[in-house]
């Protein structure tokens, strides 16, 4: 993974750690991503997903899903 | 006597000086000055009610931003069925008291004590720097003085000395009447307590103090002391130099949140000093040594006024005309969008800019760049508070005006060093403390409000950087489990699915203060006290600054202080409330003015159509509904190739920006980097465009500081670059082709005021009027909203947010066991460009860090000698100062000097939910620089 690559993970997982309401946290790290994500910055994240899913926890796994 | 005349309140014109401060009380009385009566709240002085039917009577130790002192004797008064000659301002004015101010028998008197201050003053009148703008000479000329019996002959202090250390203003103790105007200032307003009365009868006088030199007592040279005095005996240097002002122009301070309204004062286009304006709405007459004296940056050589362009950032600059400079950074820009797509260009709009300035950069990146990667340097500060308050009370904004603190009983103060960063509002706050108010301090070091003179915070609380919210969880928990919460409150005023929610979460065990005291570091029993105090105190109003944003979980302590405001239902009213103390002087207003890359003006996200469409329409063009790029993912995108090109107005990012190494290669990765500022900046060394920018002094537009108040900024002198700010970005927006074609700066608000609702009621002509309006301002309240959510919530029900305490990444370590955490310093701002190009660096030349003493002997660290600092991140190295103000475990340091290289070492940990940069939390080791490790 290069910088933007290891950031954007890093960014996911802790939005995941970090939603402060803990039900339905896949849901809300969605809409956290929708707000301020862009596009390219979400399918990046799809794209990490996909190449090295330990990467990333399972709530981003679960958010990647309905993004 | 005039009987004819009547008493017309909304004739008082309350800029003259009315010589006492006004009074507070629903209960009236009327008095006769002179025969005409006058109608004023008991507690009134008759000084102060002869001064608002226009009989002035004569005085010099009286002025209406310091309380009666009555030592002068000049403004004695008969006052019908009394004896004597009482002095009017200390005698209050009382139900159907008959005064006369003007009588033979007072005249005598007056030009008898007139005749003795002026037997011991020089008579050189002519060539003193006061000459016109001396009310001893006033006064002198008022009581119709003609000659001195006594002559000059007799013992005198015309022989002292004159103090010149100050690099601001000098102390002539020869032209001294110890009126005492100075040491009061220096203890009513600044709050200082700096000065004093040396000395008693015939050798008393006023002495810094244990009579040291001004420089080298504790005076902070906010100026007060200068404003207050009558005579020369304190006179601003730039006035010596420059002579009597001879035109004045009312505008507002380019340095902190505060917002300080001044009055510049100048000959021709030269200032010749800058005097804070009693009527204005932030700072009623007060001011710092930034905005009273620092201003000399304006005119300072290093000033950069044409355009300059080069084709690579190894060649040498190439200054051009302005059409040849926007021309090129036009095609530049182009360019990339022609290759690389429009998302491989953006934007940074600055917080020392105008409002109206920022909204036509960010106007220009949405509408003419064609994306929404816009984004501000409040990024790097108070994104947080934005992202924290929205959630919970509805809109992205302190809730109070600066003048609520009057009304407070106990003030929670985190992450915030108020008499340094924000110094009058430190003095305010200061005022009330000293009044009674209880103090609350949650801050790792022993900020100067932890103990100064007549202050001291009953509760400090020091703990570990980076455990704001779990000592916030702490205090909320002991509210919720000792019966502390405002029951009522949040019954009537919150959503209470989220406060159940909250108050089951809070209620937990591993929310208590015993089990976080060894996380925080703080004891459970002052956690305890401190929540007590804050829940029990009456008024609770929470203060904060970049010590709660600038962490990895800077929004979730956002919203864990308006849980507790909440909980303890000290919101909507005066007094209370949820305070940001914003870092630089239009953070709120940038941030209002849509510079963030996911929302237009006014906080509103771009995916909403109805918004969108509005703003298309008006605007005349397409708007993009998805959110843009933050900065950090500007620059990594800049690193992978696919972002090129950028406009950077007002920020230097490659000094203040965390982890330099990486914002260095970032912008070293782009194409176009465009540098729009006043000096050529640590980030123009990567630029290929320098556009000139203005000062405040030339600018033309608004600020917004902390309390949402937007304040008019009138150009004060010609710009020294040939074009406004925004007329340059307009330029540059018309040759990428998108015409911006506004004919003033007051046309750009009209336009922010059409899209905007909580501005709808904002013109230039309307704050000519008012002088100042909070927002929102609009029909439903068309005078500006000094209190916010007074009867409901901005989002309707106030919503209650867990908080869950997740540590940060950065932890000490066994290689790096030391946390650093960073701030500022009275005398300078931010990366200092400014500041450091003034005498201001007489008190802080150089960045230093401070080490506690136990820290420092374990590692052979002496005071004053340099010391390298590691982090993860980098190194840099700088002179150590052994302190008490920090506790063991923690080092501190600012990055004023961009030599210090202090954001070499910070990390690229950010805020969750804004990637607000993690600067208060750094681990590092200290050696001493000769690289032995003790």
């Amino acid at each position: 993974m290069d910088y933007q690559q290891r950031h954007l993970v890093k960014m996911a997982n802790q939005i995941a750690g970090n939603i402060p309401v803990r039900a339905d946290v896949p849901e809300q790290i969605c809409a956290h991503m929708r707000q301020f994500w862009t596009p390219v910055m979400q399918k990046s994240l799809r794209q990490i997903a996909a190449e090295t899913p330990d990467s990333l926890c399972l709530e981003v796994h679960s958010a990647l899903e309905n993004l | 006597m005039n009987m004819v005349q009547q008493f017309d309140p909304a004739q008082v014109d309350y800029s003259q000086d009315l010589g006492t401060p006004g009074a507070e009380s629903d209960v009236m009385v009327t008095v006769h000055i002179d025969g005409m009566p006058v109608s004023v709240p008991e507690g009134t002085s008759v000084m102060r009610a002869a001064a608002m039917v226009g009989a002035n009577i004569p005085k010099l130790c009286a002025t209406d931003n310091l309380n009666a002192f009555g030592s002068c004797r000049l403004c004695l008064v008969e006052i019908e069925g009394r004896p004597g000659t009482p002095a009017s301002c200390t005698t209050p004015c009382a139900e159907g008291m008959s005064v006369h101010t003007q009588t033979s028998r007072l005249d005598k008197l007056r030009k008898g004590v007139m005749e003795l201050y002026i037997s011991d003053h020089p008579l050189d009148c002519l060539t003193c720097p006061a000459n016109g703008d001396c009310e001893l000479q006033d006064m002198a000329g008022a009581v119709g003085l003609r000659d001195v019996r006594y002559g000059m002959e007799g013992e005198n202090h015309l022989d002292r000395g004159k103090d010149e250390s100050n690099p601001y203003f000098t102390f002539d103790s020869s032209k001294c009447i110890v009126c005492s105007r100075c040491v009061r200032a220096c203890s009513e307003v600044q709050g200082t307590f700096a000065l004093t009365i040396a000395g008693r009868g015939f050798g008393s006088q006023v002495s810094p103090s244990e009579q040291q030199p001004f420089l080298d007592s504790e005076c902070v040279s906010c100026g007060a002391c200068v404003q207050a005095c009558p005579t020369a005996t304190l006179q601003e240097k730039s006035v010596i130099d420059l002579g009597v002002p001879s035109r004045k122009v009312k505008t507002t301070c380019a340095y902190c949140g505060v917002g300080c309204s001044f009055t510049a004062e100048l000959r021709g286009d030269e200032v010749v000093r800058m005097v804070p304006d009693k009527q204005g709405g932030a700072n009623e007459g007060h001011s710092c040594v930034k905005g009273r004296f620092a201003w000399g940056y304006a005119q300072h050589q290093d000033r950069v006024t044409t355009p300059m362009i080069r084709d690579s950032v190894e060649d040498e600059w190439r200054p051009v005309a302005w059409d040849e400079a926007i021309s090129f950074a036009a095609d530049r820009l182009n360019a990339i969008k022609t290759a690389h797509g429009v998302d491989a260009i953006g934007g940074i709009t600055s917080s020392r800019c105008t409002n109206e300035e920022v909204y036509v950069v960010q106007k220009m990146v949405r509408a003419a760049f064609g994306t929404n990667n816009v984004d501000t340097c409040a990024r790097v500060c108070h994104s947080p508070t934005g992202y924290g308050l929205k959630q919970t009370f509805g809109t992205s904004a302190g809730t109070q005006d600066f003048a609520s603190v009057e009304h407070t009983d106990v003030m929670m103060v985190i992450g915030a060093n108020p008499t340094d960063a924000h110094p009058v509002f430190g003095s305010r706050m200061k005022r009330r403390l000293r009044e009674g108010a209880d103090l609350i301090v949650i801050d790792p070091r022993s900020i100067d409000l932890v103990r100064s003179p007549h202050i001291h915070a009953e509760h400090h609380l020091p703990l570990m950087p980076g455990t704001n919210v779990a000592v916030l969880n702490a205090i909320s928990h002991v509210i919720a489990t000792e019966g502390l919460i405002e029951e009522a409150f949040v019954a009537e005023r919150c959503d209470m699915t989220s406060f159940k929610a909250w108050e089951s979460f809070i209620r937990l065990p591993e929310n208590s203060p015993e089990a976080l005291a060894e996380i925080t570091g703080v004891a459970a029993e002052s956690l305890r006290a401190a929540a007590r105090a804050f829940a029990t105190a009456g008024n609770g109003a929470i203060y904060y600054g970049l010590g709660v944003t600038e962490h990895s979980q800077g929004s979730t302590m956002v919203m864990a202080m308006a849980n507790l405001a909440m909980a303890t239902g000290n919101i909507g009213r005066v007094g209370v409330g949820v305070n940001p103390l914003r870092g630089q002087n239009n953070v709120q207003g940038a941030c209002d003015m849509g510079s963030f890359p996911h929302e237009f003006v006014g906080y509103r996200h771009v995916s909403d159509d109805t918004v969108r469409e509005q703003f298309s329409a008006i605007w005349g063009v397409n708007l993009r509904d998805d959110p843009g790029m933050r900065i950090p993912n500007m620059l990594d995108s800049a690193l992978s190739g696919s972002f090129r090109g950028i406009y950077i107005q007002g920020e230097d990012i490659a000094q203040s920006d965390p982890s330099t190494q990486h914002v260095a290669a970032a912008l070293t990765a782009m194409d176009c980097v465009i540098v729009q500022d006043l000096f050529l900046n640590e980030t123009a060394k990567f630029a290929h465009v320098f556009l000139p920018g203005t000062s405040f002094l030339e600018k033309d537009g608004t600020f917004t500081n902390a309390e949402r108040r937007i304040n008019r900024v009138r150009p004060v002198m010609s710009s020294r670059t040939g074009f406004s700010e925004w007329e340059a970005t307009c330029a540059l927006s018309e040759a990428m082709g998108y015409p911006m074609p506004y004919e003033s700066a007051a046309e750009i608000m009209d336009e922010i005021a059409e899209l905007t609702p909580t501005f709808a009621g904002v013109s230039f002509d309307l704050l000519d009027r008012l002088g100042s309006v909070q927002w929102p301002c609009n029909d439903q309240a068309p005078t500006g909203t000094p209190i916010m959510h007074k009867d409901r919530f901005v989002r309707g029900e106030g919503q209650f947010v867990t908080t869950p305490y997740v540590p940060t990444d950065e932890r000490s370590t066994r290689k790096f066991p030391l946390l650093l955490t960073t701030g500022r310093i009275l005398s300078q701002y931010n990366v200092g460009a400014q500041t450091r190009r003034t005498d201001n660096v007489i008190w802080h030349g150089e960045d230093v860090l401070d080490i506690h003493e136990a820290d420092a002997e374990a590692r052979g660290v002496k005071d004053g000698e340099w010391v390298e600092i590691a982090s993860r991140a980098g190194e840099t190295r700088m002179r150590a100062r052994i302190s008490d103000d920090i506790p063991a475990g923690v080092v501190y340091t600012t990055f004023h000097h961009p030599i210090s290289g202090t954001n070499v070492i910070t990390t690229d940990n950010s805020d969750w939910a804004t990637n607000c940069p993690e600067y208060k939390v750094t681990a590092v080791e200290i050696r001493p620089a000769s690289g032995q490790v003790a």
